[in-house]
């Protein structure tokens, strides 16, 4: 009974501590089977892909093994580089509806612009540990709220579960719709632009006090906007209506912000005036009520018609799919496509266009030389319902299939061994 | 007595409520002739809202060649299903369609009986989300076991027009799960109507919503109370035995007046009525319950009371204790993978709804989620294969009872629905594929042997009054 109990908790330390007991080879080769590059080299059957320190060092047909590499055996399998979720709680929120566990609100704080999620991520998340297992190898990490349109600074994590998961910092995100109404929230968030720049312009003066302070927003979360009103740093707007999509075109065009769109649910309705400004939009593919009066024309098609438009989309759930269910962005994936998306479109839905659009394809993205080894090998298509994860490599690392929820079956799996852990 | 006769008429068929008295509060009873010496006896009406619905109109209609889920458990290939005047004839690979027949090419499709979704907030929730439209929750006492959810339905709701692209025919809709006891629950066909007794299924029982854990808890804590999950218990416990009473006034009443003595009628209340309709196993217990233990305690506060429940919904640790659940005969409503948005549900695990299935407990797919509707068929799928994956080997065709019969067993309707048999409902769906694939697609749904919603039709397609002038007629989908 002890030692039962023992292995179980060993086994729960691999899950949570991620790193613990995965394999640590010096070299990675993935051989066989169908590769999705998402790159140039497209699609590559019975390729052999090497991995090193973490990246991806070789990727073709005629490459040879090193002797001391792991192998793993991909015949009949497919490899995809591993899916990216574009606006998670990942590593924030261990249970997402309690304020007991939740590092992604700056609600009640001072901070809105200012706050940013690097100093409260949670390196051995049970979440983060499951959603990899289920093939999810990176996530744009975001906060959730603030008292006002600025909800601060996102990271890009890779589902490591260990210490070193932050890349770096992602894009401001804002709601407009947390400022008031849409005749309030636009003007002042050209307002707080208009400030933001003046105040750089006249940083010192106005600490010296040498202005009455009738800025909106306090100098330090005026500070975290300069980078933003710069074009250094990405904002996301999380926009759903065709009016408040313009108000952002609108915006992008008068004071040169690097922009990204968030919801989009009538984005298709203004594909032209998105494909002109280059704006991409993250899309989730399941939106086709009409929550809102600002999401009339929510449809299954979504991802279809952005892309015959040519707009630059990824797709991404919200909701219960934000951060424990974050995994069914292959599902959603697979519901654009039963909605008329193509096969390939989708999966670069989910993979290479997110990494462009939040511009970290340099490093993540595809499976190329160079590149971080965040790939995931399936038993069959991805974005199947009924297929199912053989290997998740994050960071180079062959982790484990395992998370506490794994282990909590394994747990109950046979009722009748008795004892069990609990009566 | 037009009434009482009407009455009984339209409710032939109900399996569970034995016995449903009929007619006006004040109905005078054949055998208690008007006596000028006595008060009239007095019944209460137990069905005062009763169901108009009238299936709509359809043709004899038989599918050929596809491959049918019955959802008994059965897989058919290169089968055919005839259905004529709302039922289904015939299921088998040997049919001969009628002169006149319809005849469905299903080459390459899947047939399988509509989806039944026992836990569906669609008219109580209605979209647009607006406050206005948040009728749901009787969020004043814990306990409003008086409340009806088919009084807050919104008809209107474009959910519906949603659920039925997904395969949906039949959904139960309950009140929210703020409250100890929440109030009635009811079953519906999923059909455009102006009412929502013109979607009442005819029969159904009703249900009674009652919820664990931390949503009382949470709503009450600082409202007087319950603040925990041991006044929880208080809470349920309090109500049943003030029933027990009311159930036992009304048996003193009926026993004595039948015995030719003057009395009273115990003055009828509205929320004990429907608490003794549970005692007397006429209304069925949806029991919102997400840990094993507080399950647990459920059952045995069921048998303190002598009442059954019907299913527990969410019920995301069932596999815990499936051996118990088997054994109590109460089925699990649940998600496939659902999880950790709250603590109660930080154990859920994708292998749920198979472990339940395989220790031979009632196992249902549920929603909770006018999104979740309309891809249930995805939901079984994913857990069926997290099945697999675990040794738990299902067919296709028994992993549909899921969303099929076992879904009608919960309800009490499935002597009615729920399968594809002789002599039951035609509500049959057809698939573009097979329907445990992402990329299959209803491309016909029937109730009744109506063809309600055809993908390739957009004469079909429903618009709701909301929607009407505001979007183009099927430009969701």
């Amino acid at each position: 009974m002890r030692k039962s109990l023992l292995k179980i908790i060993a086994a729960a330390s691999v899950a949570i501590s991620g790193t613990a007991f995965v394999s640590h080879a010096e070299t990675l080769a993935i051989k066989g089977g169908t590769l999705h590059t998402m790159s140039k080299k497209g699609v590559l059957n019975n390729a052999t892909i090497l991995i090193k320190d973490g990246r991806i060092t070789a990727v073709g047909q005629n490459i040879t093994i090193p002797a001391n590499a792991e192998i793993i055996n991909a015949v009949g399998k497919i490899i995809i580089p591993g899916a990216m979720h574009s606006g998670s709680r990942l590593a924030l929120s261990e249970i997402s509806m309690t304020e007991d566990s939740n590092e992604h609100s700056a609600k009640k704080s001072p901070f809105s612009a200012a706050f940013d999620v690097q100093y409260g991520l949670r390196s051995n998340s049970v979440v983060v540990a499951d959603n990899r297992r289920q093939g999810l190898t990176h996530a744009i990490t975001q906060p959730s709220g603030s008292d006002g349109i600025f909800y601060g600074s996102s990271a890009l994590i890779s589902l490591t579960g260990d210490a070193d998961m932050r890349h770096g910092k992602g894009p401001m995100i804002a709601n407009p719709a947390n400022g008031g109404n849409r005749n309030v929230s636009w003007a002042k968030i050209r307002l707080i632009f208009d400030q933001v720049k003046f105040y750089e312009q006249n940083r010192n003066r106005i600490k010296r006090g040498e202005w009455s302070n009738d800025f909106l927003l306090s100098g330090y979360n005026m500070d975290a906007l300069i980078a933003v009103l710069k074009g250094r740093q990405k904002l996301v707007l999380m926009v759903n209506s065709e009016d408040d999509l313009r108000q952002a075109i609108a915006l992008k065009r008068d004071y040169k912000l690097d922009i990204i769109l968030s919801g989009a649910t009538e984005a298709w309705k203004v594909a032209r005036e998105l494909v002109a400004a280059k704006i991409p939009v993250i899309i989730d593919p399941l939106e086709d009520l009409p929550g809102d009066f600002g999401k009339l024309a929510a449809t299954l098609r979504h991802a279809a018609l952005l892309d015959a438009a040519g707009v630059t989309f990824a797709i991404s759930p919200g909701g219960m799919a934000a951060n424990h269910n974050a995994f069914h962005i292959y599902q959603m994936a697979g519901l654009a496509v039963a909605h008329g998306l193509g096969w390939e479109q989708a999966l670069a839905a989910i993979t290479i266009r997110p990494a462009e659009i939040f511009g970290f394809d340099k490093i993540l993205g595809s499976i190329e030389k160079g590149k971080l080894a965040n790939l995931v090998v399936w038993d069959g298509d991805p974005l199947e319902v009924t297929s199912n994860t053989s290997y998740v490599i994050v960071g180079g690392v062959n982790h484990p299939l395992v998370s506490r929820r794994t282990l909590l079956r394994d747990r109950y799996l046979d009722l009748t061994k008795k004892p069990l852990a609990f009566q | 007595m037009n009434i009482l006769r009407q009455g009984i008429v339209a409710l032939t068929g109900v399996s569970v409520a034995a016995v449903l008295a009929i007619g006006a509060s004040y109905a005078q009873d054949e055998t208690n002739k008007p006596d000028k010496d006595r008060l009239p006896f007095v019944v209460i009406n137990k069905n005062p809202y009763p169901s108009t619905y009238e299936p709509f109109p359809s043709v004899t209609v038989m599918i050929e060649n596809a491959t049918i889920l019955t959802g008994t458990g059965e897989q058919l290939e290169n089968a055919s299903i005839l259905m004529a005047k709302g039922k289904i004839v015939a299921v088998g690979t040997d049919l001969q369609a009628p002169y006149g027949t319809k005849i469905i090419d299903g080459t390459g499709k899947w047939v399988t009986p509509g989806i039944i979704d026992v836990h569906s907030h669609l008219g109580v929730y209605a979209s647009p989300g607006h406050k206005s439209l948040s009728d749901g929750n009787e969020m004043t006492s814990p306990v409003t076991a008086d409340v009806w959810a088919e009084h807050s339905i919104w008809p209107q709701d474009p959910g519906f027009s949603r659920a039925i692209a997904g395969g949906v025919t039949t959904l139960q809709i309950l009140p929210g799960s703020a409250n100890l006891i929440g109030g009635r629950a009811v079953t519906v066909k999923n059909i455009p109507s102006r009412t929502a007794e013109g979607m009442k299924f005819p029969g159904a029982p009703y249900g009674l919503k009652m919820a664990c854990g931390e949503n009382p808890k949470r709503v009450y804590g600082k409202k007087g109370g319950p603040a925990t999950r041991m006044a929880n218990m208080a809470g349920y416990r309090t109500a049943w035995i003030k029933a027990k009473e009311y159930k036992a006034k009304w048996a003193a009443y009926n026993r004595d007046y039948k015995a030719g003595k003057d009395v009273k009628a115990p003055a009828q209340d509205l929320e004990l009525d429907t608490l003794m309709g549970v005692l007397d196993g006429e209304i069925l217990i949806h029991n919102h319950c997400y840990r094993a233990d507080e399950m647990v305690s459920m059952i045995n506060m069921a048998h303190e009371f002598n009442y059954r429940i019907s299913t527990f919904h969410h019920a995301v640790e069932s596999y815990k204790i499936a051996d118990i659940l088997a054994k109590e005969k109460v089925c699990s409503a649940m998600w496939s993978d659902w999880w950790g948005f709250k603590l109660e549900a930080f154990d859920g695990i994708d292998e749920n709804i198979p472990m339940v299935a395989n220790a031979k407990a009632c196992a249902i797919v549920h929603s909770d989620s006018p999104d979740g509707i309309q891809r249930l068929n995805q939901e079984a799928a994913k857990a069926w294969a997290d099945g697999k994956a675990a040794g738990i080997n299902f067919t296709r065709a028994e992993a549909f009872t899921w969303l099929t019969l076992n879904a009608a067993k919960a309800l009490g309707i499935d002597h009615e629905t729920g399968s594809l048999e002789k002599g039951k409902m035609a509500d049959v769906v057809i698939w573009s594929a097979d329907p445990f694939s992402v990329y299959s697609l209803s491309e016909k749904v029937f109730i009744d042997g109506a063809l309600m919603y055809d993908r390739n039709d957009p004469a079909t397609d429903w618009q709701s009054d909301f929607e009407l002038g505001q979007n183009k007629k099927g430009a969701h989908q």
